[in-house]
């Protein structure tokens, strides 16, 4: 059996197949491979941002935590940001005592990080009440403030000679640094 | 000379079946390549996208760490701060205690209060008011207690108390306190 197909329609038999193996070529060994990596980013890309989302809630906890704490601490905070001024201390409590004097400010250990200063103080009270006075004066001061042993309390006519130890706290320089550093994230 | 009578036409290659066939192919290679191209487009964004997302994460990781850093230090600071403070009360608490503790007949001279010790010096009208009304109270709160007399101008006796407590004991009580 003889088949006649004249030459024109055999060229476009030929291109016909030439373009519908190209078409089927390019469909399985491009689309189909590069439709699967779409897939497969697009998964990860909602991955990825439910990731980031639980981070940015973590974040955003955190950051309220911090808010709070900082307000609540305000005082502790800028108490150990505070350093050491004796004659504005001297200034803020000498209603307390008829004389006030602090010695020298000399650093002594460390305490759980944070930098102490030792400093001895002399004063004169009329009764023991201006004491409990300071005392209460002490804990709202512009600095964390521990009263410490030795105390001695002297009669000395109608008048009390006492003499003790104040221990000042404060920020370490590294920790300072360490604060302000994460303060400016 | 002419041999047709009709016009002879120009043959072209691009007959109606070829220009179909192409038309066909044409738009089937354009819908492939548009779609591929898509493909590309839309992996390029997610890269980029995740890319972004990635930094932003490192960003959040790195914050959150500087906070929790800084919130720890923030709760030693009011830790601290708060043992302070309550150290002080005490210490008021504490004086207040002892002022009271001395009954009017015995007059303190001096009073030296130590870390775990209570040194007092006084004058008592004799050794049985000293005794009964200073001492005991003293001795229920101190594990040592050393005194010692000797005769005033006036007819009384001064004393010097001496009272101490054992470093245990003494954390004991600093531990309640805190």
């Amino acid at each position: 059996m003889k088949i006649n197909i004249s030459r024109h329609y055999l060229y476009i038999l030929l291109v016909s197949l030439f373009l519908f193996l190209f078409v089927l070529l390019f469909a399985f060994l491009v689309l189909i491979p590069e439709g699967k990596e779409y897939r497969e980013k697009r998964m990860e890309l909602k991955k990825t941002t439910i990731k980031v989302n639980k981070y940015q809630n973590f974040y955003d906890e955190t950051l309220g935590t911090l808010k709070d704490l900082q307000s609540k601490d305000r005082h502790i905070i800028a108490g150990f940001d505070n350093i050491f001024n004796p004659d504005r201390f001297e200034k803020q409590h000498k209603t307390y005592f008829s004389s006030l004097s602090l010695s020298k400010i000399s650093k002594v250990e460390d305490e759980n990080e944070f930098a102490v200063y030792e400093v001895n103080t002399t004063s004169r009270i009329s009764s023991p009440t201006n004491f409990y006075n300071f005392l209460d004066a002490v804990n709202k001061s512009d600095w964390i403030i521990g009263v410490n042993f030795p105390i001695n309390f002297k009669r000395d006519g109608e008048m009390i000679d006492s003499s003790f130890t104040m221990k000042v706290y404060c920020n370490n320089k590294d920790s300072n640094a360490t604060a302000s550093k994460s303060e400016n994230k | 000379m002419k041999y047709s009578y009709i016009t002879p036409h120009k043959k072209t290659p691009f007959t109606q079946e070829v220009q179909l066939l192409i038309s066909f192919f044409s738009i089937t290679i354009i819908m492939l390549f548009s779609t591929y191209l898509f493909l590309l487009y839309k992996d390029y964004n997610f890269q980029k996208d995740k890319n972004q997302l990635l930094n932003t994460q490192v960003k959040l990781k790195e914050n959150i760490a500087a906070m929790q850093t800084k919130i720890e230090y923030i709760n030693k600071q009011e830790a601290l701060g708060e043992k302070v403070q309550t150290q002080n009360t005490v210490l008021k608490d504490s004086i207040s205690n002892l002022f009271d503790l001395v009954p009017q007949r015995i007059t303190l001279s001096q009073a030296k209060l130590l870390k775990n010790g209570l040194i007092l010096y006084g004058i008592t009208p004799n050794k049985d008011i000293y005794n009964f009304m200073l001492q005991a109270p003293l001795r229920s709160i101190f594990q040592e207690t050393y005194s010692s007399f000797y005769p005033a101008q006036n007819g009384w006796l001064n004393f010097v108390s001496t009272n101490y407590m054992h470093d245990d004991m003494n954390d004991e009580v600093t531990n309640n306190e805190d």
